[in-house]
């Protein structure tokens, strides 16, 4: 009995070591994507493009006299979905497609404004999908011309896209993230937007705000400042470069922000809900053309004073701007509400895309500057 | 064989914490939104009550298992009719959790491998530990294996530390509500305490005193773990969205991106994964054809086994798709479990507690 159970268990050994090999894929059989992006072609048309690695482009050390070899190659197809144009890349190419380490995700214009909401469900069902990548939406463009662009520090671009967030100061926006907005009840998705120059190299442009309610289709664009309001106002910003005109001092003064943060209260009157933002930050003066002295109290605090209210109305002017013309909730103020006032947010959140317009909202900014860099008054004569 | 008080601890750390993290959490989420961890706490508290009632009655009974114990109390043909339920558990449960194993394998890592040889594997595996050494390896192979879980999933916990968004679980218990709540909780609760093996382990152990407070212990440990396996995936992902997902612990460890250089965590998962679903069906294995041969009067219990594993391979095999396994999960919660989880241990318990007092009264 023993004897027989013993051989049972050797003979199932081999299958131990060999089971990897239904699945064996030597590197040299895979082409790895660093980078998806879906658009629609001028006749409608679904088209997907994929930044492939090319591993011998890449390799360091001695190049041998022969041409230096390109580090990426950017295939297109188009298809009935997303899945099926995949595929027609795929008949291009004696590799196989690798996706698990995608970077980026790239949403062409067009394509978000015929809304993308049937092309989300492939970004986390393949089971290659990888929770990191980052998406942008491409103003102006389409995706495979920011995949062709030249990048200059990293051999693909995708890998540079990847950075550009942080660089800037934003904490950086996940697909996932994404698909969590279009999923939540209340918050609209504000996607970050690269746009390509004259030059032909891409440039980060501010947001799109995409409606979640309405096959997540594109409302409209918030440039550069506009995205750093709007990002701090969803506490998504890190750091910040502010630049306000003092009136007093007749001039500009420059802050670099960080320790950025953000409260919001929300108040209901009856049966109005009134939302009460304070926003605070600490920063560094590194310009000032202005002739007032920070090494001064009196100065400074006149300097924290109007940057502040500089701010809030800019901040003011933002929040009017999205309620107005795009009525949109890109702050998440319906996921504050819920928060606050969960019972009441059962009846709300039905209507809260027809109630977030008719908000009020007021700003309050808390600007302190914690340092006013190496010199006292401008150096700027007169 | 033998089983010491602590491997009784990591014996039911191993074999529940590992199917709970994969199998419970998000349907727990689909009920209890982000609430669900909440959920998790009360079938935490409701599993160990159901703990307490399967040790209260094996304790009663020192060292007799299951159908040693129902036999004494109902006699030969009624004990032996009452303990058909727990059988016929333990035959497809352990077909059901590698059938449901190997899917999981073969759609995240071995796509091309048969399915048919991943199970095969993992029985032959299983088997072996059974075989060789019955409960003594189950029990000294989870006492190894069992830490190494949990340590392996609390540095996942503080690596996902990182990609977390406090307001996702926000607001409590409004959203749910105390109905929802602990609708969600009854499948953890029941999976706390285990599927029944509680009943039969215990009597493996030679001196029974502080077996309580030792299986307590255990359960109490899962809780935790499990609980905050759940607030992980409500806190990375949401609740819309981790309802969403299949293997939702899974892939908040894939999120993990620690300076683009700490990053596919999901590997180390993947192993205490292959850990935990060997020391499960190694355990369901061993207690099903230990049971069966206490049933039929068969001295060893070894030959059982032979029958008992082209049964669990043709079962897994003829499982069709991933529905059924959830029509098995509710039919567990709702009629297996109810009914030879709680209806028949309490029954034998007020029984054994009569018989009790009636020969303390005839002395």
């Amino acid at each position: 009995m023993r004897h027989t159970a013993k051989i049972c268990f050797l003979s199932l050994l081999p299958l131990f070591i060999t089971t990897g090999c239904w699945n064996l894929k030597e590197p040299d059989q895979l082409a790895f994507v660093a980078g998806n992006g879906l658009d629609l072609t001028k006749n409608g048309k679904l088209e997907a493009s994929t930044l492939l690695v090319i591993p011998a482009g890449i390799g360091g050390g001695q190049i041998n006299g022969g041409e230096k070899k390109e580090s990426y190659q950017v295939m297109n197809a188009t298809g009935k979905n997303v899945s099926d144009a995949l595929d027609n890349i795929q008949s291009k190419l004696s590799r196989v497609v690798f996706a698990g380490h995608r970077d980026i995700f790239l949403v062409g214009q067009s394509l978000a404004e015929h809304g993308m909401g049937n092309t989300i469900d492939t970004f986390m069902r393949s089971s290659q999908s990888d929770m990191r990548a980052m998406i942008y939406l491409v103003k102006n463009g389409q995706p495979k011309d920011v995949f062709s662009s030249a990048p200059f520090f990293e051999p693909f671009i995708t890998t540079t896209l990847s950075e550009e967030q942080e660089a800037i100061g934003l904490k950086p926006y996940l697909a996932r993230e994404f698909v969590a907005d279009v999923w939540s009840d209340a918050t609209q998705p504000l996607l970050p937007v690269v746009s390509l120059n004259p030059s032909t190299h891409y440039s980060y442009n501010g947001s799109a705000i995409l409606n979640k309610d309405d096959g997540v289709k594109l409302v409209g664009f918030l440039d550069k400042e506009e995205t750093s309001y709007a990002r701090w106002l969803t506490n998504r910003l890190i750091s910040f470069t502010l630049t306000a005109f003092v009136s007093k001092g007749n001039g500009n003064i420059s802050l670099s922000l960080d320790n950025l943060g953000r409260r919001i209260k929300v108040l209901q009157v009856g049966e109005t809900i009134q939302i009460d933002v304070h926003l605070t930050g600490g920063g560094t003066i590194i310009e000032n053309s202005t002739k007032l002295d920070s090494s001064k109290r009196k100065d400074l605090l006149l300097i924290q004073k109007e940057i502040s209210l500089q701010t809030e109305k800019s901040t003011q002017k933002l929040v009017k701007k999205v309620q107005e013309a795009y009525k949109m909730d890109i702050f998440g103020f319906g996921e504050s509400v819920h928060q606050q006032y969960p019972l009441q947010w059962k009846t709300l959140k039905h209507n809260w895309t027809k109630t977030f317009p008719t908000v009020a909202v007021s700003v309050s900014v808390d600007i302190r500057i914690n340092d006013s860099g190496l010199t006292h008054s401008s150096l700027n004569k007169p | 064989m033998k089983l010491s008080e602590t491997q009784l601890v990591w014996v039911i750390v191993t074999t529940e914490i590992i199917a709970m993290i994969g199998l419970t959490i998000s349907p727990a989420i689909q009920i209890a939104k982000q609430d669900a961890w909440l959920s998790m706490l009360a079938g935490g508290v409701m599993g160990i009550a159901l703990t307490f009632l399967a040790v209260k009655l094996s304790i009663l009974h020192p060292n007799q298992s299951l159908v040693q114990y129902s036999q004494k109390l109902l006699g030969k043909w009624l004990g032996r009719l009452i303990v058909l339920p727990y059988l016929l558990a333990w035959y497809v449960l352990p077909a059901i959790l590698l059938r449901s194993f190997a899917d999981f394998l073969h759609l995240i890592l071995l796509n091309r491998t048969p399915l048919w040889l991943i199970v095969l594997l993992f029985l032959g595996v299983s088997t072996y530990l059974t075989y060789s050494s019955g409960m003594t390896g189950i029990g000294r192979y989870c006492e190894l294996v069992g830490p190494i879980i949990v340590l392996t999933l609390i540095v996942s916990f503080l690596l996902i530390l990182r990609n977390i968004e406090y307001h996702h679980i926000l607001p409590f218990y409004f959203d749910s509500g105390e109905v929802n709540i602990l609708k969600g909780s009854f499948a953890p609760a029941f999976w706390f305490a285990g599927p029944f093996v509680l009943l039969v382990i215990i009597s493996f152990i030679q001196n029974p005193r502080r077996v309580l407070a030792k299986s307590m212990l255990g359960v109490g440990i899962t809780v935790f773990m499990v609980a905050s396996a759940t607030l992980m995936v409500l806190l990375v992902f949401g609740p819309n969205i981790a309802a969403n997902l299949r293997f939702s612990y899974f892939m908040s460890v894939r999120t993990i991106d620690i300076l683009n250089f700490i990053q596919n965590v999901d590997v180390f998962i993947m192993f205490i994964w292959v850990f935990g679903v060997i020391a499960q069906s190694s355990l369901y294995i061993f207690i099903a054809s230990y049971e069966t041969a206490n049933c039929l009067n068969v001295k060893n219990w070894r030959k059982i086994v032979w029958y008992l594993l082209p049964a669990i391979f043709i079962m897994a095999i003829l499982i069709p798709d991933e529905t059924a396994i959830t029509l098995f999960d509710k039919f567990w919660t709702t009629a297996i479990y109810p009914v030879c989880g709680i209806l028949i241990p309490l029954f034998l318990l007020i029984l054994t507690l009569i018989k009790k007092k009636v020969s303390a009264q005839s002395f």
